[in-house]
């Protein structure tokens, strides 16, 4: 244990004792903060005139938002947002540059999303066409759900799974400011791209510098070189990958409640505009996703160090994850091909995304549904775990010669 | 104490890279010579385990050489490698201590006490980046000396040695000899002149001759000619 432990240190210290380690960790995180904080940088314009900034649009809109919250998306509040619509005078023109939009109306815009959202309608002039009624509006969004699953090409047990579900979510919503957990949540675009691309640079060296240093000779020939140096490695790998993830995902967090509050945690999910009737809370969904993306980052660190050891290059290996990473973002397969676009989106370049852990589409086991955050986890360790083994055969086997 | 080479060959695609080499080494000084090529690296390597033999065996003490408890036992010196720029030389050696199973304490007093050897102690807090071609090669030596070994390969240990060094190390390698089975391979015949009790001269893959240091009668350099027949005598010796 001794020997794992010193050789452990050792091999921590060769990943974050490199300076690529330390300009990148700087780069990511000031991208990551950079990213949260840009919506409220910039101005608006209308007609080449600035309108207002973006920075001020936001306190207005959080100054509206929070007055509304704690209060329950029912016929009162339906009703009141109806009828400060209304009250604009042109609903087929630009109607957001209106004062009575200003004035009355826009206090209630978050309500307004939601019933434009479940209504199906774009347009003020035909939202203004529906009568606000509680039901209604609940049946709209009921509605909005059974074509989301449609198009997702949902079996039948699938969906009398979710409507299970749905009966389990409790109506009216209550309403609360939240817009710190969607900012964070919204950040994980960018840490999908920061977190693979980190870990390729940093860890496609483990294993193939040490053959292209040539240590590797010193190393397997030394008595613990081909059985604890590898589980060190390894450890030490994964150690970098769960670390890192954590410290960007802190910082993606402490800047979005920083800057758009920390108010909403509670907030039930559904009250949100994502199509996903699982119980749980906005704040539970931003832990959820969190943990998602400490699984994807081991499993992505554990793919690197394979990759390292099977292409014996550092650049190879990189090349590989940054390809992997780009077509994550350009290939998207169409969701009729459900079992491969499926898989595709479990990738873990790309599963810490909000469509993804909170995906309709689940997995049928043993009579049950498992939606994907609870069923890719599993797998994730699985392959991590398979991999592991992969690679140690693979550096175990190595053959230091022509040279 | 004993080192059983038996039939050991090491085949690439289309190439025999050592044929069918066997030996017992014991206690002492085996000074392994031969051109490029001969197959001395290759067979070294095979020695530490490092590369698989593609028939015969090798053991230790009736120790196979693809078992832990045979590297434990095993101190390699290879002809060319790299360092890790960012550690110092003190941490280079507790690294490879660990590497060799020594507990923490031990490897600190062995470490201390091998960069004392080298004349590396000023520099024991160093980043190895910092320094020179000479001050590596020590470095090397010591990390091959880690865990008093019983059999200790060294190839080419003396390259990039300044001549005074040089002297130093043939007299280390010689007492090390004294408990130890040192196979040392090398070009510079002067080198295992006046230390190896044994040598072995490898050509093409085989081992050609091997014998007694007085079997040579005391020429060294015409026993190293005889084997190889006309050979730039400058390029070796």
């Amino acid at each position: 244990m001794n020997t794992f432990k010193t050789l452990y240190r050792y091999e921590m210290k060769k990943i974050v004792g490199r300076k690529i380690f330390r300009v990148m960790l700087f780069s990511c995180q000031l991208i990551t903060v950079v990213v949260i904080a840009m919506h409220l940088s910039g101005k608006s314009y209308v007609d080449g005139e600035v309108v207002d900034t973006h920075y001020n649009m936001f306190l207005t809109d959080r100054a509206y938002e929070r007055a509304l919250s704690g209060r329950a998306i029912d016929q009162t509040l339906l009703k009141e947002t109806m009828d400060a619509y209304r009250k604009i005078p042109d609903p087929a023109g630009r109607w957001t540059l209106t004062d009575e939009y200003q004035t009355y109306a826009r206090p209630y815009s978050a309500i307004y999303r939601r019933i434009s959202l479940f209504l199906d309608r774009d347009f003020l002039e035909d939202v203004l066409l529906w009568e606000a009624d509680e039901n209604a509006f609940y049946q709209a969004r009921l509605s909005y759900l059974e074509d989301h699953w449609q198009k997702n090409f949902l079996t039948d047990a699938e969906k009398e799974f979710w409507r299970g579900k749905e009966a389990e979510v409790q109506t009216p919503f209550l309403y609360d400011y939240h817009e710190g957990y969607i900012m964070y949540i919204i950040s994980f675009n960018i840490l999908n791209i920061l977190i693979p691309l980190f870990l390729a640079v940093c860890l496609s060296g483990i294993f193939a510098d040490e053959h292209t240093r040539r240590t590797d000779q010193l190393i397997l020939s030394g008595a613990k070189g081909k059985t604890t140096v590898y589980q060190a490695k390894i450890a030490a790998g994964a150690t970098v990958s769960l670390a890192v993830t954590a410290l960007l995902l802190i910082t993606a967090v402490v800047t979005a409640l920083s800057l758009y509050g920390a108010d909403g945690f509670g907030m039930q999910m559904q009250a949100e505009l994502y199509p996903f009737s699982y119980p749980m809370s906005i704040g539970q969904a931003c832990l959820i996703m969190s943990a998602m993306a400490l699984f994807a980052a081991l499993l992505t660190g554990i793919l690197v160090m394979l990759l390292s050891e099977l292409l014996r290059s550092a650049v190879a290996s990189m090349a590989v994850i940054i390809s992997f990473v780009l077509a994550a973002l350009v290939i998207n397969i169409p969701s009729q091909f459900r079992f491969f676009a499926q898989l595709w989106d479990w990738l873990p370049v790309s599963f810490p995304d909000r469509w993804y852990v909170f995906d309709v589409r689940t997995i049928p086991l043993l009579g049950h549904c498992l939606v994907s955050w609870q069923i890719v986890p599993v797998l994730y360790l699985v392959c991590s775990a398979g991999i592991a083994v992969l690679g140690r055969r693979i550096y175990q086997k190595y053959q230091v010669s022509g040279r | 104490m004993e080192l059983v080479i038996d039939r050991v060959s090491k085949q690439y695609k289309n190439r025999i890279a050592v044929d069918r080499v066997s030996l017992r080494l014991t206690k002492g000084v085996h000074g392994l010579l031969g051109a490029n090529g001969a197959g001395k690296t290759t067979l070294m390597r095979m020695l530490c385990g490092i590369l698989t033999p593609s028939g015969g065996t090798i053991a230790l003490d009736g120790v196979d050489v693809s078992e832990e408890a045979y590297r434990a036992r095993l101190g390699y010196l290879p002809q060319d490698f790299g360092y890790y720029p960012e550690f110092r030389a003190d941490d280079f050696l507790l690294y490879l201590a660990a590497l060799k199973a020594i507990p923490i304490k031990q490897a600190k007093e062995e470490a201390a006490g091998l960069l004392e050897l080298v004349s590396l102690s000023e520099s024991a807090r160093k980043k190895i980046k910092t320094f020179s071609g000479g001050m590596k090669q020590r470095l090397g030596i010591a990390q091959a000396l880690l865990g008093e070994p019983d059999l200790l390969i060294l190839d080419e240990p003396t390259a990039g040695l300044d001549p005074k060094e040089r002297v130093r190390f043939r007299e280390l390698i010689r007492q090390l000899g004294e408990k130890s089975i040192v196979l040392l391979s090398t070009h510079i015949v002067s080198d295992i002149e006046h230390i190896a009790d044994q040598v072995l001269i490898m050509k093409d893959g085989q081992l050609i001759r091997q014998g007694k240091w007085d079997e040579t009668q005391g020429n060294l350099e015409s026993f190293y000619l005889e084997c190889f027949g006309e050979v730039d005598t400058d390029e070796h010796i």
